[in-house]
């Protein structure tokens, strides 16, 4: 029988009040409309983060764009397809809004080839998107011929994408990071003002047919995720809450409760849920009841307090 | 709306060749329309994470069952045919965008190849649902590839209204040891020269679509074709389903299609 907890769930990740730590992985849950079909995500989830949106609509990269790597593992190369701020408003304005009204935090996710152009995709969703909860800032797309992953690749360069898109808005930036040095890196964003980061992104991977000598995805290197990369990201993500005082919102690999849950105490304020969406739709869901199963079993009075409780 | 449905396997018996076919006891086939899929989770290795999209060739709305051809490929089809009766998973569904009925009245013509061919022998369900009257092309790589069970579908059902017409079902092989030697393009020129179409319906390998595409083009003939794609969700949640238009953009095969007007495709 399960019996309702009276564990405090809600967390701030930087700003964004969130009612539970549960978020979603952008680029893996559309734009939380093709899901509504599965569960009402308005009511349900913490937070959503929507697909990268550029200033001006991007036709992302030619098929394949996937491929099932086996050993719990996907490659994608989809290149951050998306249809501009002012067409994803349009499309999107009023479904995100609604799950605002429900208690549901959503966060627009930014992209650019430059610094210039993630200044203009953000000074459009400040104009556009009342909505939005807070921005996230994609400096980690592997996918992308320029931006995204060389963005975030050192320290100077992140720290500038973020110097730039400080000034232009005043709702909470989280800054999505790739998977390389996340401490040095993370310190720099903290300095220049980020309210919270969130990693990892897709690990830079290969996988070739060896009968045709190709590779399976449309270009030669692609990003890998799913369960396989679970272990790297949490030891990403413990490695970067050792080094930083904001908060970070733990992503990577996440399929079930237990999944979630050591995110948590590795030093995550949030999870979010990316590749296991697309296979098992109801996962997230069903890891915002199982979260306050764990922490009730815990005995602790709020999950806040397991945020980084993870003892060497 | 697209949903998580449970289904229990009823039957899943091989065919011939390496195809197999399943039915199944599932509440999708009620809301299902020919032409749309399902994304299916197979179970027993969590190493292959993605579901296995496929088309079906009947749904009972009533008796709430689906019936799936399907060839054996790899990892995910090849435990999809270990499934034994009472087995139980579940499937997402209905997904994406199903055929629609000819534009104008008259008839239409099928042109299936290999494990094409379910989607189109629902097409011709509908049709017939309809009394839009058919003739089909279907062809496979050698005569024992043939799955007979839905040949013998296409020829009997009900003729359409007001039309004594015979049904032509017509069957190729790429290899000649069936019916007329070749694509089943070859075989097209000579219905299309004796019968004004209206529509052309078509599933199978991509060259073929492409190439049945081009001819219906020709002869002023509207298309619908049902194209395939690598799927990580099949409900518009990911963007790696890309189909390239005409006019330079990318469609989802997932949610715009599977099936789109050929004019449409870039092919
Ligand atoms: C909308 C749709 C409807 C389909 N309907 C049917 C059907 O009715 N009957 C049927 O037999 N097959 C159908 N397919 C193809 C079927 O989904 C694939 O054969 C299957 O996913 C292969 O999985 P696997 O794990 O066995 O193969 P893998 O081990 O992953 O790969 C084996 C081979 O199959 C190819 N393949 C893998 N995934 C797909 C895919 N999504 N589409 C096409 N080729 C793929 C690979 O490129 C490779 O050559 C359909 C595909 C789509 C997208
Ligand atoms: C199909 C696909 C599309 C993605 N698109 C984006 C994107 O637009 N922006 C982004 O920051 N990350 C994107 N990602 C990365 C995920 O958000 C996530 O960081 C990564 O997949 C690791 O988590 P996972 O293993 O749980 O999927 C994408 C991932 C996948 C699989
Ligand atoms: S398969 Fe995910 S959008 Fe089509």
């Amino acid at each position: 029988m399960v019996t309702k907890s009276n564990v405090g769930m809600d967390v701030d990740l930087g700003g964004i009040a969130m009612r539970n730590p549960v978020n979603t992985a952008s680029g893996t849950f559309g734009n939380g409309r093709q899901f509504e079909g599965f569960y009402d995500v308005g009511s349900t989830l913490g937070a959503i983060t929507c697909k990268g949106v550029a200033a001006e609509p991007w036709k992302g990269n030619p098929v394949p764009r996937i491929a099932e790597l086996g050993g719990s593992a996907i490659l994608n190369s989809v290149g951050l397809q998306n249809p501009g701020v002012k067409e994803f408003v349009r499309q999107y304005g009023t479904y995100l809004q609604g799950l605002r009204d429900k208690g549901c935090a959503v966060i627009c996710q930014v992209a650019g080839h430059s610094v210039e152009e993630y200044v203009r995709a953000m000074d459009l969703f400040e104009e556009l998107a009342p909505f939005a909860s807070g921005f996230e800032i994609n400096i980690s797309c592997p996918n992308i011929a320029a931006g995204g992953a060389a963005m975030g690749a050192t320290p100077q360069s992140a720290a500038g994408v973020m110097r730039a898109v400080r000034g232009h808005t005043k709702r909470p930036v989280v800054v999505k990071m790739a998977p390389r040095d996340v401490a040095e890196i993370g310190r720099a964003l903290e300095s220049e003002g980020a309210d919270a980061l969130a990693l990892i992104n897709t690990i830079p991977g290969m996988s070739i047919d060896v009968r045709t000598r190709r590779s399976k995805v449309c270009r030669p290197t692609a990003g890998v995720s799913g369960p396989a990369i679970h272990a790297i990201a949490v030891r990403m993500v413990w490695e970067c809450a050792q080094a930083v005082g904001i908060p970070i919102c733990g992503i990577g690999g996440i399929s079930t409760v237990d999944d979630a849950a050591e995110m948590i105490l590795a030093g995550a304020t949030a999870v979010s849920v990316g590749t296991a969406n697309l296979y098992d739709p109801t996962v997230a869901a069903r890891i915002v009841r199982g979260l306050e199963q764990w922490a009730s079993e815990q005995g602790v009075s709020h999950v806040r307090e397991l945020i980084g409780a993870f003892e060497c | 709306m697209t949903s998580e449905h449970p289904f229990e396997v009823l039957t899943n018996a091989h065919v011939t060749k390496d195809i197999w076919c399943m039915t199944c006891h599932t509440p999708v086939a009620a809301q299902i329309e020919p032409g749309q899929f399902v994304n299916i989770a197979v179970p027993g290795d969590a190493s292959h994470i993605l579901r296995i999209p496929l088309s079906f060739s009947a749904a009972d709305a009533q008796r709430q069952t689906l019936e799936l051809v399907y060839a054996v490929v790899g990892e995910g089809t090849s435990r999809l045919s270990a499934m034994r009766p009472g087995e139980v998973s579940t499937m997402v569904g209905p997904c994406g965008r199903g055929w629609w009925l000819p534009k104008k009245s008259g008839r239409a013509l099928l042109v299936a190849g290999g494990v094409g061919l379910p989607p189109v022998v629902a097409c011709a369900r509908m049709l017939a649902r309809s009394g839009v009257g058919f003739d089909a092309i279907v062809g496979s790589q050698t005569s024992d590839r043939h799955v007979e069970f839905l040949l013998d579908e296409l020829r009997n059902m009900p003729p359409e209204q007001g039309c004594d017409c015979a049904r032509k079902v017509v069957v190729t092989t790429d290899d000649g040891t069936r019916g007329i030697h070749g694509f089943p393009t070859d075989a097209m020129a000579g219905l299309m020269a004796d019968h004004p179409y209206v529509q052309v319906y078509t599933c199978g390998p991509l060259g073929l679509m492409g190439g049945v595409a081009r001819i219906a083009r020709k002869r002023n003939v509207a298309c619908q074709t049902s194209l395939e794609r690598m799927m990580g969700c099949g409900f518009g949640a990911c963007s790696c389903c890309n189909v390239e238009l005409v006019s330079g953009e990318y469609a989802l095969c997932c949610k715009d299609g599977p099936v789109f007007d050929a004019e449409e495709v870039a092919w």
